[in-house]
């Protein structure tokens, strides 16, 4: 896959995340409010039907050693845990518990016209900035990989 | 001519979890097949920031990604649902404090999220969905982590605020 086709795919999945998202009102602070108050069970079914249909999928994956498009093997990661796994979602938990949104939500509240958005988005950035220096901390497995092939260019 | 006709909402306010959820486990799965990483999204927050300081690992792709996410969420509110126009985003949160208090402390939180994110390795979507999907360990601790410290936060905003939050 050439560059471009890359980002457009990028582009592509974005949206249907950020669709996904946006569809469920999960960019909505009320939303997420609701879910943490334990007053509504809507975001713990969407996420708990998430999580399951998608570890299906790597698990069938994974099993019938499926490859991608253009032919290589999935790379699954799978990591052990770690103090800073805890001491980050701890704080994160915290953020979005107060702020009301994560990441993703975000953006997709940007693009609804909650003005808001525009404090939330460079606090985002600039707590992003804050960690990056305190050294190298790696991605976990749920973020980018880091890929030495060929492949990325 | 009858506006309301035009601009009828495709989707409802909401479209139920039971078909969202499965809709993002299957886009998870997809994007193993097709650009066989992760579908975190604190990570490409970083190589958006990365790419904006031009300094640091970054992946162009990524950055389309960040911003697909926004252009997703502009095509379903403005276009697909009926709630289009400039709000806060904060309905309850504004209810219940003025505006004064409420950015500073949603300023503070989304500070929070991004170094808390960085730090553990990823968010809700990274650790939450793709790292359990992935069945790391790391991930499941995360996800636990942040689940039991948002909703004891949160507990505690709603002690603070004398119940309004």
């Amino acid at each position: 896959m050439n560059s471009r086709q890359m980002n457009i795919f990028g582009l592509f999945f974005g949206a249907g995340f950020g669709g996904i998202l946006a569809a469920g009102t999960l960019h909505e602070y009320d939303t997420i409010h609701a879910m943490l108050r334990l007053d509504e069970f809507y975001v713990y079914g969407f996420m708990g039907s998430g999580i399951m249909v998608a570890t299906a999928a790597l698990w069938l994956f994974e099993r019938k050693q499926t490859t991608t498009l253009t032919g290589e093997e999935i790379k699954l990661q799978r990591s052990k845990p770690q103090t800073h796994h805890i001491k980050g979602a701890a704080v994160f938990g915290a953020g979005w518990a107060i702020a009301g949104t994560c990441p993703a939500p975000a953006l997709v509240m940007l693009a609804s016209g909650g003005l808001l958005a525009l404090i939330v988005i460079p606090g985002i950035f600039l707590g992003i900035h804050l960690a990056s220096e305190k050294g190298d901390l790696e991605f976990g497995d749920g973020e980018h990989r880091q890929v030495t092939s060929s492949f990325q260019n | 001519m009858d506006n309301q006709l035009i601009y009828a909402a495709l989707l409802p306010e909401r479209v139920s979890w039971f078909i969202l959820g499965p809709l993002l486990g299957l886009l998870t799965a997809a994007f193993f097949l097709v650009m066989n990483q992760p579908l975190g999204a604190s990570g490409a927050y970083t190589q958006t920031l990365n790419f904006l300081r031009r300094n640091g690992y970054r992946v162009i792709w990524r950055i389309w990604y960040f911003a697909g996410m926004a252009l997703g969420g502009v095509v379903v509110t403005q276009f697909l649902q009926d709630n289009r126009g400039f709000r806060s985003g904060f309905d309850a949160f504004r209810a219940a404090s003025p505006l004064w208090l409420v950015i500073p402390l949603i300023f503070i939180g989304s500070v929070l999220i991004g170094y808390g994110a960085k730090v553990a390795g990823g968010c809700t979507s990274g650790h939450g969905i793709c790292g359990v999907a992935q069945r790391s360990k790391s991930s499941i601790v995360a996800t636990c982590t942040f689940m039991s410290s948002a909703i004891i936060v949160t507990g505690a905003i709603r002690l603070i605020s004398g119940g309004n939050l």
